[in-house]
């Protein structure tokens, strides 16, 4: 089995090395110091497992998974102490180790892991388990506050008070900020329950606004408006859109 | 409303001694002016019971004016006007139900004997009420001692807390877990930084319980145990974390609370450092500033990390902390500009007594 080992202690990866040596069949074929690299290291490697640190700089192990979407491996999650982020995983039922991480627990998670490899009933999973996951790891009342989007090699990262406003269109959403439109594998009400709902309204079946946005709406016909947004855009906005807006304005 | 309202008890007292003060009167009005002692009761008992009742009223002005904070000119002003209506009602009261009560006993010659009292009326209502303000001015006092003990209680009670509060997160289980990993991971590769750490973790427990249990400790053992935390976490983060120090050798004496300095650090370690690709500086400044003790703990940041748990609690525990302390001659400030997070810790600069045994720490 190929593994990909993520943590930015070098520390913390050489136990892992260490440990992974006298594992029968585990061979470390690359070790990432941070979210960015392991993106990279992923595609370039296509490793059969990553051991996933969550707490690092700029992207945790959970936006890692998020970016790696349906090309991810099969996932271990490893973490020193993460009380929401456990309870998500049992319910989740997503494999993850507690820091220092113990030989045998190590060995038995390898060996599930191989286990569903060879069944084919491994990971990936799909887009949206990956999301139902992550926003089950968020302390209850936290919002969204940024959005992560993968162009080609990069990755983006959006401040959602950046974003004007979010289109759907079949499976993907398109986030517009600065005059720029970045598309994103995600379905609307997914992304919508995440979001901060006294930020964003959800004007339109295929719209979602950021309220700050707005610059005034106009009557189009019986039942429907448009909203004018203060870059010029026009979207427009459902009846039940409207009310959604009224009440969020009053 | 009233305070002795809510007391029953000394309710009755309070109207008991009125009554008293009412048989005296009788008595003196019997004797010196030789009215039937019968008429003397009837009339003086009720009399002085309204007039208690009258000086509860006093109460409002006494809460009012509080004597140590009232110029003298006011309170003397303020009072003989009181005095002066009260009495007024209190005299016309007596002499209408004097003359009544003359009246139903048919003691024509008493009626007139009612106009020659008014005097010594205005005389024994003048001293019931005296004595009814001072009664007052009494209470009042006490109630205010009474308050001012709950709060100094109340306080002790939020400082001891806060305490607590600032210990345990100490020890947060992140920090314990990651350490204890990076043991895990030295003992297979350099097992002398692995005993070196293990001896860092147990002094840095040792220390924070040690002086954590203090009120006041000397500034250069909050230096020593930020050290020591440092120590640990430079173990972790390696080359990332990157202490510099600039300590006024004045201020090394100075005495502050425990735990004062270390969970600034820590914060900015944990909320600054950790999420910076490269790490960075973490400065730590202390300097004496007229009666001021500065300290400043600066450090990069990540504007655009996804807000970590936890963030803000570290100098929020220290706030609360200086606060109970040290009230309004304290402060703690946070700038967060261009990427640099710094925050500015004021305090009363005293300096540690030399005598004081110092506190064990090893």
């Amino acid at each position: 089995m190929r593994i990909l080992i993520v943590d930015d202690e070098t520390l913390a990866r050489a136990y892992l090395v260490e440990q992974l040596a006298g594992v029968a069949g585990a061979e470390v074929v690359g070790q990432a110091a941070n979210g960015f690299e392991a993106v990279k290291l992923v595609d370039e490697l296509s490793p059969d497992l990553v051991l996933l640190d969550i707490q690092m700089p700029k992207l945790s192990g959970f936006e890692v998974l998020e970016l790696l979407g349906e090309r991810a491996p099969a996932v271990i999650f490893v973490t020193a102490y993460d009380e929401f982020a456990l309870r998500a995983f049992e319910v989740h039922a997503v494999d993850y180790l507690l820091k220092p991480v113990e030989p045998p627990r190590l060995k038995s998670a390898l060996e599930r892991a191989d286990a569903r490899l060879r069944n084919g009933a491994a990971l990936p999973a799909s887009a949206q388990s990956t999301q139902a996951l992550i926003a089950a790891t968020r302390p209850p009342g936290a919002r969204l506050d940024r959005v992560l989007i993968r162009e080609e090699s990069k990755v983006l990262v959006l401040p959602v008070e950046k974003l004007d406003y979010i289109e759907a269109q079949d499976d993907y959403l398109w986030f517009n900020a600065d005059g720029k439109r970045h598309r994103k594998q995600q379905t609307m009400s997914d992304l919508e329950t995440q979001l901060d709902p006294t930020r964003f309204v959800r004007i339109h079946r295929s719209y979602l606004l950021n309220i700050d946005r707005l610059s005034r709406l106009e009557l189009y016909s019986k039942d429907s408006w448009l909203a004018i947004l203060t870059s010029g855009a026009h979207l427009p906005v459902s009846r039940a859109g409207h009310a959604r807006l009224k009440e969020l304005i009053s | 409303m009233h305070p002795l309202f809510s007391q029953p008890a000394r309710l009755a007292l309070y109207f008991g001694v009125w009554l008293l003060f009412g048989a005296l009167l009788a008595g003196v009005l019997a004797i010196s002016h030789q009215t039937p002692i019968a008429w003397a009761l009837q009339f003086a008992l009720p009399q002085t019971t309204l007039l208690g009742v009258l000086s509860l009223s006093t109460w409002y002005l006494v809460r009012a004016l509080p004597a140590s904070e009232t110029p003298m000119s006011r309170l003397l002003g303020t009072w003989f006007g009181a005095a002066v209506v009260l009495l007024a009602i209190w005299l016309s009261i007596a002499l209408l139900w004097g003359r009544w009560l003359a009246q139903g006993l048919a003691l024509p010659a008493l009626q007139d004997t009612a106009q020659r009292l008014a005097p010594l009326l205005v005389f024994v209502g003048a001293i019931g009420l005296l004595l009814a303000v001072l009664g007052h001015y009494m209470l009042a006092a006490f109630d205010r001692s009474r308050r001012a003990e709950t709060r100094s209680l109340e306080l002790q009670v939020h400082a001891r807390e806060a305490e607590l509060k600032s210990l345990r997160s100490q020890l947060d289980p992140h920090f314990l877990f990651n350490s204890l990993n990076s043991v895990a991971a030295l003992i297979g590769s350099d097992a002398i930084a692995a005993r070196r750490m293990c001896l860092l973790l147990a002094a840095f427990c040792r220390k924070s319980i040690s002086l954590g249990r203090e009120t006041s400790i000397r500034f250069s053992q909050e230096l020593e145990l930020t050290e020591t935390f440092l120590g640990i976490e430079a173990v972790r983060f390696g080359e990332r974390l990157n202490p510099r120090f600039d300590i006024a050798e004045e201020t090394r004496n100075l005495s502050v609370p425990p735990l004062v300095l270390q969970p600034l650090v820590e914060n900015a370690i944990h909320h600054g450092i950790a999420h910076l690709l490269s790490g960075g500086e973490v400065f730590i400044g202390a300097r004496q500033r007229e009666h001021l003790l500065e300290l400043i703990v600066e450090n990069p940041f990540d504007p655009e990390a996804p807000k970590s748990r936890g963030a803000g609690v570290g100098i929020n525990n220290v706030r609360a902390r200086i606060d109970t302390l040290y009230g309004h001659r304290a402060s703690i400030e946070v700038d967060s500009r261009n990427e640099r997070f710094r925050v500015t810790l004021l305090m009363p600069a005293t300096l540690m007594p030399t005598a004081a045994p110092a506190v064990p720490v090893t």
